[in-house]
C-alpha cells in the first residue's frame, strides 16, 4: 500500500468550554476514498476545517506526501492541492456556469475578463465531469444535481490532490447520486484522494475504500471497509446503547386511529403509502436518506401535490377524509429546517409561539389580546424549559435546540390531535436532544399521535413504538418497538442492498 | 390556435413571458410611433439630437446608479450630489476664480468622497442604503442650499458657452454621454469587477463565501456612483448656465426609474447598461418631449412617469416570481435507470 498520501497527526482543538478534536488521527492514500463518518458532534467538521484551512488546530501536524505543510488559510489549502466541496452551496443563479467557477479569480488579458480562456477551461472540467449543459448556461436552470456539479468543477479548477466532499448527497436524488458516485470513481482512478463526510452508511460501502471513525472528537476506530460490516460502523459510531434509553412500550391495539393514509401516490417520489396512527402512539418512519421519509410527510400535509390516495383524519367524530392542504389544520409540523420553514428569526419568542394562534388571541374588540399572548407564551415557555433572556428576544439569538422548542411551543397553542416530527434533533447538542425526545413522550402520553422522521437510529430507537420501514418510496416493512438495532439497521440496509 | 387549449394556453405563457421580457422594447417602439404620427416635429433628425442633448445628464447618472442596483442596493443620494457639487464648482469659479479644469478635478473629489461616505456607512455601520442614502440626501443638499443661500449663481460666460458645444450637429456632451455609458458597460460584463458586482446582487452571502471582498466592491459602486451623478450634474450645470436649487431636485426619483424601465432589477444580480440603462433614458425623454410637442399640460408629464414606473416596478417583481423551470443535463444516449 506505501505510505499515505495525506497525514493528520495528533490534531487537537480546543473551542471555549469544547474539546472539539482530542488527538486525532487521520490517513489517506492517493486514489482512494476514505469516509469520514461520526454522528453530529463527533468533531467531522472541526477536523476537516482544520485540513481546509479554516481552523487553525492547537496541536498537531498534518503531512502530505510524507512532508509537513503548514496550513493557515484557505488559499494555503489551496496551495497545497486541498479543495472544498461544501455542503452548502455557493450558486450565484443568475450568473453562468463560466461566471459561478470563475467568480473568485477571472483570468484576465490586460484588465478585461479573457472570456475565451473562461470558457475553454469550464469546458474542459465539465467534459471531464460528463456533464452535458454548457458553459454559458445560467445556473438558474440547473437542477440541484447538476449544480452540484458545478460546486465540484470549482473545486476540480485547481487541480487539486485531494478533494473533500462534505455531506454531498443531502440534496440529491438518487439519480443524481449516482452519477456523483461516477464523478468520484473517475477522479480516484486519477489519483486523487477523496475524503467523504457523511452519516449515511450506504454510501461509503458504494463509493469508499477506506472509513475514519470519529466520536466525541476522538478517532474511535476505521478500517479498510471490505473487512468491516455495517454494524461494526454503526457500533463505533454510537458506542453501546444502553437498554434503559427505551421508553416504556405500549401495545397499540386498543386506541383508536386519528390518522389514516391510504394508497398515497406521487409519480417518481413515493407508492402506495398506507398506515395507520394511533392516538397516544409515537410511529417511526425508518429509512435511509432518500427512501422517501420527507416526502411522505410533505405529501400528508399538502406541501407537495399527490397523484391519488386518501388521507383520513378523526376530527372528532370518527376518521373523515380530507385534502391534503386542510391537514395543517390538525397536523403540526417540526421540521429539521427550523431557519426556513418553521421561525420568523428576526420576530420575538413571544411573536413567534403566537403566529399561528392570533385568530385564537382576539380580544372581544377583534385586537389581539396582549395578556393572553404573553400568558400562553409564559406557559409554554415553562413547560418546554425554553431558556431565554425574555419573552421579546428576537429567535435569531436562540441555540437551535430553543429554536426548535419554539417550533414546538408554537403548534402546542393549537393543542393539534397530530404530530410529525421530521429530523426533530438535527443539529442539536445531546443535551437539547434528550429535551426533544422528552416533549415527543409528553406528548404521546397527553394523547396526541407523533409520526417521528429521524436519521439516527439511536433516536429512533429510544422514541418508537413501531417502526415503518422505507426504501425507494415505498414502505417495506413494519416493526414492532421491540426491534434491536440490528434489526432496524438489517431492514434499511437489507432493502437497501435490494437496490 | 385551431389546434385546441393547450395551444392557447401555450401561446399566452410564451406572449406573457414576452412581454416580461421585452415589454419595454414595445413600449419603446409604440410611443415613437405614436408620437410620430400625431406630433409631426417629433419624428425629425434635430428633435433627436436635442432629445440626447436633454438625456445626456440622465444617461451619466443612471450608469453610476445601475452598479449600485445591481449589487442589491440603492443610492438615491445622487440628485444631491448632482446639486451640491454643481454650486460649489459655480462658487468656485465665480467667486474664487478658480479655472474650469481644476474646478472639474476638485468636484470630482467631492462627488467619489459623497459616494465614499455612502459606501462606509452601509459597509460598515450596515446600515440600509435605502436609509444611509436618504440621509445623505438630505444631509448634502442642505450643504448646498446653504453654500448658495439658496439662490442661483450663474456660469462665466467663458464656461456657459460650453453648454452648446457640438461637432457639427451633434452636440459634445451626448458624445461624452455616450462614451461614459461605453465605458461602464465594458467595466460591467468585462472586469472582475462587473462580474463581482452581479454576485453580490445574487447573494451577498454566498458572494462572501466565494471569497469576494463583499466590502470592498459596495463600496466601491457608491464611489463611482458619486463620482457619476457628479459628472451628469456638471453636463446639466452647463447646460443651464446657472448653479440653481433646482438641479438635482428629484433626479433620483428619475433615476430610479430609468434603472427600472432599463430592466435593471431592484433585487440585484440582473440589468445591463447597455442597452438597458440607455432604453430606460430613452423611453422616459421620448414620453416627456412627445408630450411637449402634443402641447399637454406639463404636469401630465408626472402622472406618465409615476404611472411608467409603477409597470415597470410590477413587471420587475412579475420577473422575480417568474417559476424558472430547472431540468437536468443528460447525456442524449445514457438510458434513463430508475
Amino acid at each position: 500500500m506505501g505510505n499515505p498520501y495525506l497525514e493528520m497527526r495528533g490534531v487537537s482543538k480546543r473551542f471555549p468550554g469544547v474539546q472539539a478534536l482530542t488527538s486525532v488521527s487521520f490517513e489517506a492514500y492517493a486514489g482512494e476514498a476514505v469516509a469520514l463518518i461520526g454522528a453530529n458532534g463527533a468533531g467531522k467538521s472541526t477536523l476537516m476545517n482544520v485540513l481546509g484551512g479554516n481552523l487553525q488546530s492547537d496541536e498537531g501536524e498534518i503531512l502530505i506526501g510524507g512532508q509537513a505543510v503548514s496550513i493557515n488559510s484557505p488559499l494555503a489549502a489551496t496551495a497545497n492541492g486541498i479543495a472544498f466541496v461544501h455542503q452548502e452551496m455557493a450558486m450565484l443563479p443568475t450568473m453562468t456556469v463560466a461566471e459561478n467557477i470563475h467568480i473568485s479569480s477571472f483570468p484576465t488579458r490586460a484588465g478585461f475578463i479573457d472570456r475565451k480562456a473562461m470558457e475553454a477551461s469550464t469546458a474542459e472540467v465539465l467534459t471531464r465531469l460528463g456533464c452535458h449543459f454548457t458553459p454559458d448556461t445560467r445556473i438558474q436552470v440547473l437542477s440541484t444535481g447538476d449544480r452540484q456539479m458545478v460546486e465540484i468543477a470549482r473545486a476540480l479548477l485547481s487541480k487539486p490532490s485531494i478533494i473533500i466532499f462534505d455531506e454531498p448527497t443531502s440534496s440529491l436524488t438518487s439519480r443524481e447520486k449516482a452519477r456523483l458516485f461516477d464523478v468520484i470513481r473517475t477522479l480516484k482512478t486519477e489519483g486523487v484522494t477523496i475524503i467523504y463526510i457523511t452519516h449515511f452508511l450506504d454510501e461509503i460501502f458504494n463509493i469508499c475504500e477506506r472509513a475514519t471513525v470519529l466520536r466525541g472528537g476522538s478517532t474511535v476506530g476505521g478500517g479498510l471497509l471490505s473487512e468491516l460490516t455495517t454494524a461494526d460502523i454503526v457500533h463505533m459510531m454510537i458506542g453501546d446503547v444502553g437498554l434503559d434509553t427505551r421508553s416504556a412500550k405500549h401495545s397499540t391495539q386498543q386506541r383508536e386511529v386519528v390518522l389514516k393514509v391510504t394508497g398515497l401516490n406521487r409519480r417518481g417520489v413515493i407508492k402506495d403509502i398506507s398506515f395507520s396512527l394511533h392516538k397516544g402512539e409515537v410511529l417511526g418512519l425508518w429509512g435511509l436518506l432518500g427512501s422517501g421519509r420527507t416526502e411522505v410527510a410533505r405529501a400528508i400535509i399538502g406541501l407537495d401535490p399527490i397523484d391519488d390516495g386518501q388521507i383520513e383524519i378523526n376530527t372528532g367524530s370518527g376518521l373523515h377524509p380530507i385534502r391534503p392542504r386542510e391537514a395543517q389544520r390538525w397536523i403540526g409540523m417540526v421540521t429539521e429546517d427550523r431557519r426556513n420553514e418553521g421561525l420568523l428569526l428576526p420576530m420575538s419568542v413571544k411573536q413567534n409561539m403566537s403566529i399561528a394562534n392570533l385568530r385564537g388571541l382576539l380580544s372581544r374588540w377583534k385586537l389581539i389580546d396582549n395578556r393572553r399572548e404573553t400568558e400562553l407564551a409564559t406557559h409554554f415557555v415553562n413547560r418546554l424549559n425554553i431558556i431565554i433572556s425574555s419573552l421579546g428576544q428576537p429567535v435569531k439569538t436562540l441555540s437551535g435546540g430553543n429554536q426548535q422548542k419554539v417550533v414546538v411551543g408554537r403548534w402546542l397553542e393549537l393543542n393539534p390531535p397530530i404530530f410529525i416530527m421530521d429530523e426533530p434533533t438535527r443539529g442539536l447538542d445531546v443535551g437539547a436532544k434528550a429535551e426533544i425526545r422528552r416533549i415527543i413522550f409528553e406528548l404521546a402520553e397527553s394523547g396526541a399521535a407523533v409520526l417521528v422522521i429521524s436519521s439516527e437510529i439511536e433516536e429512533m430507537m429510544a422514541l418508537g413504538e413501531r417502526y415503518l420501514v422505507m426504501n425507494r418510496g415505498q414502505i417495506v416493512n413494519e416493526l414492532p418497538g421491540t426491534s434491536t438495532k440490528n434489526e432496524l439497521m438489517g431492514a434499511a440496509a437489507g432493502a437497501a442492498q435490494m437496490e | 390556435m385551431v389546434q385546441g387549449t393547450q395551444i392557447n394556453r401555450f401561446n399566452l405563457t410564451t406572449l406573457r413571458d414576452f412581454l416580461l421580457r421585452q415589454g419595454f422594447n414595445v413600449v419603446l417602439v409604440v410611443v415613437v410611433v405614436f408620437y410620430a404620427l400625431t406630433a409631426p416635429r417629433f419624428f425629425t433628425v434635430a428633435n433627436f439630437i436635442s432629445l440626447l442633448h436633454a438625456a445626456a445628464p440622465m444617461m451619466v447618472i443612471a450608469s453610476g446608479l445601475a452598479l449600485v442596483v445591481m449589487t442589491g442596493k440603492l443610492d438615491i443620494s445622487v440628485g444631491s450630489t448632482a446639486f451640491l457639487t454643481t454650486s460649489v464648482g459655480t462658487i468656485l469659479m465665480v467667486r474664487n476664480g478658480v479655472d474650469p479644469i481644476t474646478t472639474l478635478v476638485i468636484l470630482l473629489a467631492i462627488g467619489a468622497l459623497i459616494g465614499a461616505v455612502n459606501g462606509l456607512i452601509i459597509v460598515v455601520l450596515k446600515i440600509s442604503p435605502l436609509i444611509a442614502t436618504l440621509g445623505t440626501m438630505i444631509i448634502v443638499r442642505g450643504i448646498g442650499l446653504e453654500i448658495t443661500k439658496s439662490t442661483t449663481i450663474s456660469l462665466p460666460e467663458e464656461v456657459r458657452r460650453l453648454g452648446n458645444a457640438s461637432i457639427g450637429p451633434i452636440f459634445v456632451d451626448i458624445l461624452i454621454a455616450l462614451a461614459i455609458m461605453v465605458i461602464i458597460h465594458l467595466v460591467h460584463t468585462r472586469t472582475s469587477f462587473g462580474r463581482w458586482l452581479i454576485a453580490l446582487g445574487n447573494d451577498q452571502d454566498t458572494a462572501a463565501r466565494l471569497g469576494i471582498r463583499v466590502n470592498t466592491v459596495s463600496f466601491m459602486s457608491f464611489v463611482l456612483s458619486g463620482l457619476l451623478a457628479t459628472i451628469g450634474g456638471v453636463l446639466t450645470l452647463v447646460q443651464v448656465g446657472a448653479a440653481s436649487p433646482s438641479i438635482g431636485s428629484g433626479l433620483e426619483f428619475t433615476a430610479v426609474s430609468v434603472i427600472v424601465i432599463g430592466g435593471i432589477s431592484l433585487f440585484g444580480g440582473e440589468g445591463s447598461i447597455l442597452p438597458g440603462a440607455l432604453r430606460g433614458v430613452l423611453i422616459l425623454e421620448i414620453i416627456r418631449n412627445g408630450l411637449n410637442f402634443l402641447g399637454a399640460d406639463p404636469y401630465a408629464y408626472r402622472f406618465v412617469n409615476g404611472a411608467i414606473i409603477f409597470i415597470a416596478m410590477y413587471a420587475d417583481s412579475l420577473r422575480a416570481r417568474l417559476p424558472v423551470t430547472t431540468r437536468t443535463f443528460e447525456a442524449p444516449d445514457t438510458p434513463k435507470s430508475g
